[in-house]
């Protein structure tokens, strides 16, 4: 199993290498900072902004070549990814922001699991019963909702309870709110701002798993195996959870495991919503402002995570289907 | 038991009827399992499906009832209603009694309580019937725990052990912790086998336990449910299409047929002197392997009726070729015939069809069609097929990234045969012996193949360019083995069967013409080439497939186990379509098939296949009346036959285990493994065996036909691969049933 999982891993670092590079090129090629530090007021004569791009290691007069060559080896042998046209170090900002995304995103996706997976259950055990046609048209209405719509609609509710109740309860934007007495005060202010981005990514996200639970179990529910273990004594109920969940169980731990790296990537879409600046909405920033190492970075990121997952599914499989276990 | 009963008749909590029930007004007070008048209702989108109407039978402890059928007549379903294993959708009316307590109407938790205790089932398919992510010691010791939840840990693994060792399953202990996946067909079989025996149950259902196995592997599971019928004590419900796998088997049986029980009686009595033509019908449909003389198969024309409609008349009239009007007047029940009230037929004429009516005029079979080519001597025929050596050997490698070379799966292994014109050559073999590597060697057909392939006089080393292909292709055509799937689905017929003749470069109008003509050439209506399909039944569409084999009129054609997939009696048609036409068109077939029944019917030569290699050939009639090899004789004596005397008696060589792993193979002779002859021989003629390879040699007539013939014979059309053809078998692989332990009435 170990000599297998080494040889996946060489695998994905050849990838994640390449597609980095390939990136790079692609950023250093097209993405131009000195054209925006010409639109500050006053103008900059080209020589000062050439002169301080030179300062960052962002030099503009020299080829993308030469550039990639000083950014590998700034990554190999100091572990530096450079810094981006605004003086800012992209290491140190990459820690904030991956910290940031995964305190936004990490409760919501456990309960998007849990729920998801035990509504699917649930579901498919009522088949073409009400609370089955309930739960399994909402979960195709988060799905066709864009999630950003379905983010504003959670903060309009919440807004609707604050000015019911007359009271800012809820915080539906930002982390933390400055200046609070640390202790409880600040803990509750945490919680206050918490609470609405984490109901509205959960209540988004768990149709798909919802789906996805139901349909396996059902394929399994009226399989031979589990009609064997009724006539074995178990009753139906009982031959499904003890037979047909776990088989069922087999294709849904790969797609979460899948998803668990995904939670420091973080989203677009929420972090720029809930103001919570994360890894999501710095990839996207990094290309308007022309950011040629945070966009490379996070991108190289991005791969590191998918192959992560990727290592993490074939765990995952191993760990619930003797079938594939590698002797 | 009895004792059972009364109490259930003084429990004042019942109602009278059931009251009345249970002190025997209805059912023999021994029985343990009776079932009164048992109906299963569908509701479709097309209606309600009445798939079992009336089934009435009292099983009594340690008898086996045998029910025969056709797909869709209502078996399986009769034996999941008794488990109480419907989707609870289905309507179940009636009464079954387990022991005289009612089982029908129980809700499905009640039902725990016998299922897998006092009734228990075995499945169809055993690759699928085991859950796939738990050990077999996990899952029998489940069966065991649910009815016994007091038995200590201890206890419950020294049973599982038991029963895996009593399934015949080698180190038991070990394969506790093995896997489903870790089995073939045949060990899961068996571990089926040993979860339904684990409580020690009244009633075992088997549901066409043995239809997804090998002929050799069938015998040895069949043998274990032998086995475990013995060591429980307890009644057989064996559920079947196969009349064969009954005959030795059960004490009664009872003919189902659109959902209704169409005869009942002792198995002597149906096998010997049936009463019903449906019947009569199945029984002349099954080709025999015992019998060389040939006589055509009777086909049962026509297919069951839909249930959506409640029968008027007898539901068997229209395929009936006895039918007449009367019988289109209400559905007759069972009547006893013959007075002695055990056997039963639902036949209005069951009276004029006594013992001396012969099937094949009721049922107006064909002649035995006769070719052309027979009254020629084989040698003067001209040769439509040849292979020379010809082998196909995959590497077996391990490891992802750098692949090692571990070993060689020799599929196929240096193999020669010639097939004459007329003439029907067939492969047989256990599946992974390498029979449809043959064929798909002899359809590449390329110059790089190990070994020569001619094809009408065509070379695979001399050209394989496209058009000696083509013209390869015109010679030679195949048939399928599952009809639906080898027919694309949006082709109609005309499509299907034009597109040979298109690409043969036929214009318009001669392909309108040869498509009619090969519609009524395969017995099809041509007025139907419009259609798709799937308006076709499974032995239509095989016709279908067969005429597109023929459209371009090939001398020769391949048929991969063409009837396997259809019902007995559909199976008979094909096949003597499949006669007729060889008789009338000159073709020659070569025929892969497991059912060697079908080969023994059909075929003139016959090659036996183990891993790869012939290791026996020759004429069908010497081979099967005369085997020499002992795999061959082993593959014969697993056969059941559906004649309830002889497989009583007869003996059976039971092989033990499944095909070797190739990896496994010995360096001598392939077989040595199973061999039951290698397992009876002194050490040092066993040396030989592991040693040498044995190569096929002429089987020399035997001595006592030389000395009554004045002439010498010459040499029979048989050659064999094995040094001692005619050793003894050992003791424990065969086996034969005293009929004396069966309690024929």
């Amino acid at each position: 199993m170990l000599k297998y999982l080494a040889k996946r891993g060489i695998t994905y670092v050849v990838m994640i290498f390449l597609t980095t590079s390939a990136g790079y090129f692609l950023a250093v090629s097209s993405l131009k900072p000195a054209l925006l530090e010409q639109e500050r007021i006053p103008r900059p004569t080209p020589e000062q902004v050439a002169n301080s791009m030179r300062l960052k290691g962002l030099d503009p007069d020299l080829s993308p070549w030469e550039r990639y060559v000083d950014w590998l080896t700034g990554i190999i042998t100091r572990w530096d990814w450079g810094r981006s046209p605004n003086g800012a170090y992209i290491n140190a900002e990459f820690g904030d922001r991956v910290w940031i995304s995964t305190r936004l995103f990490l409760a919501s996706i456990i309960l998007t699991l849990v729920i998801g997976v035990a509504l699917g259950v649930y579901s498919a055990a009522r088949q073409y019963k009400f609370q089955d046609r309930v739960i399994t048209s909402y979960s195709y209405l988060a799905y066709i909702v864009p999630a950003p719509i379905a983010y504003f609609l959670v903060q309009l509710g919440a807004i609707n309870i604050n000015e019911s109740v007359g009271d800012r309860i809820f915080f539906v934007t930002g982390i933390s709110t400055p200046g609070v007495a640390p202790g409880w005060p600040q803990f509750a202010d945490l919680m206050a701002h918490y609470v609405v981005p984490t109901v509205a990514i959960t209540l988004v996200g768990w149709g798909a798993y919802q789906i996805a639970q139901r349909q396996y179990l059902l394929d399994n529910v009226n399989a031979d195996f589990v009609r064997t273990a009724r006539a074995k004594g178990l009753s139906r109920n009982q031959a499904i959870a003890r037979h047909a969940l776990r088989v069922s169980f087999i294709p849904v731990a790969q797609s979460i495991a899948f998803t668990i790296p995904a939670i420091f990537a973080g989203g677009f879409f929420a972090e720029k919503i809930f103001a919570w600046p994360g890894v999501g909405s710095w990839s996207i920033d990094a290309i308007s402002l022309q950011d040629v190492n945070a966009a490379t970075a996070t991108l190289a990121y991005g791969s590191v995570i998918f192959a992560l997952g990727a290592i993490l599914a074939d765990f995952a499989t191993t760990l619930v289907d003797p079938r594939v276990r590698v002797q | 038991m009895s004792s059972e009963t009364t109490t259930g008749a003084t429990d004042p909590s019942r109602s009278t009827v059931e009251r009345l029930h249970v002190a025997g007004l209805h059912a023999p007070g021994d029985a343990v399992l009776s079932v009164r008048d048992l109906n299963v209702r569908f509701n479709t989108e097309n209606g309600v499906v009445h798939a079992v109407r009336g089934i009435d039978f009292d099983l009594l402890p340690g008898r086996t009832l045998g029910i025969v059928g056709e797909s869709g007549s209502g078996k399986s379903v009769t034996s999941l209603a008794i488990m109480g294993l419907l989707a609870p959708t289905a309507e179940v009316t009636g009464s079954v009694r387990l022991k005289g307590r009612e089982l029908l109407g129980l809700s499905d938790k009640a039902m725990c309580e016998y299922r897998g205790n006092e009734l228990a089932m075995v499945f169809q398919d055993p690759l699928s019937s085991l859950t796939p992510v738990f050990t077999v010691g996990t899952q029998i010791i489940e069966a065991l725990t649910i009815h016994n939840p007091t038995m200590s840990k201890k206890a419950k693994e020294a049973r599982a052990v038991e029963l895996l060792a009593m399934v015949g399953i080698p180190s038991p202990k070990d394969r506790l912790k093995a896997f489903p996946h870790e089995f073939s067909g045949g060990m899961r079989q068996r571990v089926m086998i040993a979860i339904a025996i684990a409580n020690n149950p009244r009633v075992l259902i088997a549901d066409e336990p043995t239809t997804a196995l090998d002929v050799t592997i069938q015998a040895q599971v069949l043998e274990v449910l032998h086995t475990a019928q013995e060591e429980t004590g307890a009644a057989v419900v064996m559920i079947t299409h196969d009349l064969g796998v009954v005959a030795g088997m059960a004490d009664d049986i009872m003919v189902m047929y659109a959902g209704k029980p169409v005869e009942t009686g002792a198995v002597d009595h149906i096998y010997y002197n049936p009463r019903m033509p449906y019947t009569m019908g199945l029984l002349g449909a099954v080709p025999r392997v015992d019998v060389a003389e040939k006589s055509s198969l009777v086909p049962i024309e026509g297919m069951p009726p839909n249930l959506l409609q409640a029968p008027t008349g007898c539901s068997f009239a229209p395929r009936c070729p006895l039918a007449s009007d009367a019988c289109l007047d209400g559905e007759p029940g069972l009547e006893p015939v013959d007075g002695d009230g055990l056997h039963r037929a639902a036949c209005i004429k069951s009276g004029s069809l006594g013992g001396t009516v012969d099937v094949h005029d009721v049922f107006a079979a064909p002649p035995v069609p006769v070719s052309r080519f027979d009254a020629i001597p084989r040698a003067e025929r001209a040769t439509v097929l040849q292979l020379t050596d010809v082998r196909k050997h995959f590497p077996l490698t391990r490891g992802a990234l750098i692949k090692r070379r571990i070993g060689t799966v020799k599929a196929v292994d240096g193999l020669s045969f010639d097939i004459r014109e007329g003439e029907c050559f067939s492969i047989v073999g256990e599946s992974g012996s390498g029979k449809t590597t043959t064929l798909l060697e002899i359809m590449e057909f390329h110059p790089d193949q190990d070994g020569e392939v001619v094809i009408g006089g065509l070379s695979n080393k001399q050209a394989a360019d496209a058009k000696t292909k083509g013209k390869m292709r015109r010679e030679l055509q195949m048939v399928f083995q599952d009809p639906t799937g080898a027919l694309d689905p949006r082709f109609t017929v005309y499509e299907v069967l034009a597109e040979p003749l298109q690409n043969a470069g036929m214009d318009r109008g001669a392909i309108k013409k040869r498509v009619m003509e090969l519609m009524k050439l395969v017995g099809l209506q041509p007025d139907h080439v419009n259609r798709f399909p799937n308006q076709f039944s499974g032995g239509q569409r095989q016709r279908i497939g067969i005429a597109r084999a023929l459209a371009v009129n090939p001398k020769l054609v391949v048929l991969d186990e063409p009837v396997s997939a259809l019902d007995v009696s559909v199976q008979a048609g094909v096949i003597n379509l499949l006669d007729q036409l060889r008789a009338e068109l000159g073709l020659s077939y070569l025929l892969v098939a497991h059912d060697l029944s079908v080969v023994r019917h059909i075929s003139n030569r016959v090659a036996v296949m183990y891993l790869g290699k012939i290791v026996e050939i020759g004429a069908v009639d010497r081979v099967f009346d005369n085997p020499r090899h002992p795999y061959t004789r082993a593959l014969l004596s697993a056969i059941p036959v559906p004649d309830p005397q002889l497989e009583k008696t007869r003996e059976r060589i039971i092989l033990q285990g499944d095909l070797p792993s190739p990896l496994q193979a010995p360096k001598g002779c392939n077989f040595a493994t199973r061999c039951p002859v290698f397992a009876a021989l002194p050490p040092a003629k066993q040396e030989k065996c592991l040693t040498l390879e044995p190569l096929l040699e002429a089987a020399a007539p035997s001595a006592a036909v030389q000395a009554l013939e004045q002439a010498p014979l010459p040499a029979p059309d048989q050659q064999f691969a094995c040094f001692y053809p005619d050793g003894e078998i050992d003791e424990d692989m065969l086996v034969v049933h005293e009929p004396a332990d069966h309690l024929t009435p």
